[in-house]
């Protein structure tokens, strides 16, 4: 129960960086903190064998999309 | 238990956060993760970095955590996996890990590598030091904190420190 409450206080303070950071690039790292954060909130909160697939679904799924994003700001923000 | 405070478990937390920095940063360095951005997107992060004052080489390495499942993902899943199914839980988070690699157009295998080496120190620790892998997971969290999320100016001094270090 420790775990969770740990995990999911992170995530909220995360949240709260991300609000807080003004440059869009460098919100990214809090980004990914919250995502961790999620990540591991779900097995710990979810008893059920399929909440590992859910876990590695979302980190995996959000890792992606930060990559997408991330490089897509860079590439207009260069106007490459 | 009202009104205890579970020192063990506080105690085991913080001591499985020290053990998953150690193993996911050493990796990270190992694969080179440092030395450049991998992609556009972890360039950008590295540079934005560094124009608040960071290092470069620090920069680089948390734009790469950020931009593809590395080795403290690999830790933080394989820590799942034994949560929920024991070592084989492990290893499947860590095939889940290179598909996840594959589909981000990553060519190391940190995520890969270091999921496998967590599966196998987490179930170890769980089995024969008295820890649980539930701890593991939210000591991964507060390591990936320490890194990610507290100051991106002296994190990154840090982790580029260890990269002049090992290179």
């Amino acid at each position: 129960m420790i775990a969770a409450a740990v995990t999911a206080v992170i995530a909220v303070y995360a949240v709260i960086r991300i609000i807080a950071e003004k440059e869009t690039l460098r919100k990214f790292t809090y980004l990914n903190v919250m995502n961790f954060a999620i990540a591991a909130t779900i097995p710990l909160l979810i008893s059920d064998p399929l909440a590992l697939i859910a876990a590695v679904a979302y980190f995996v799924g959000s890792t992606l999309e930060s990559n997408a994003i991330a490089s897509a700001y860079a590439v207009r923000r260069d106007g490459k | 238990m009202a009104g205890e405070i579970p020192y063990t478990e506080i105690f085991h937390i913080f001591a499985a956060a020290v053990v998953c920095f150690v193993i996911y940063v050493s990796i990270d360095l190992l694969f080179r993760l440092p030395e450049k951005g991998g992609v556009r997107g972890a360039d950008a992060i590295g540079k934005s970095i560094e124009s608040a004052g960071g290092d470069l080489n620090g920069g680089f390495m948390m734009g790469n955590i950020v931009c593809s499942p590395d080795a403290s993902a690999g830790t933080l899943l394989a820590a799942c996996g034994v949560y929920t199914f024991g070592i084989a839980g492990g290893l499947v988070a860590a095939v889940l890990v290179f598909i996840g690699n594959k589909i981000c157009y990553d060519k190391g295998y940190a995520g890969t590598t270091g999921a496998i080496v967590a599966t196998f120190v987490i179930y170890a620790l769980s089995e024969y030091a008295g820890f649980s892998p539930e701890q593991f997971i939210a000591g991964m969290v507060i390591a990936i904190l320490v890194i990610q999320g507290i100051s991106q100016k002296y994190a990154s001094r840090l982790l580029g420190a260890l990269w002049r270090i090992r290179s």
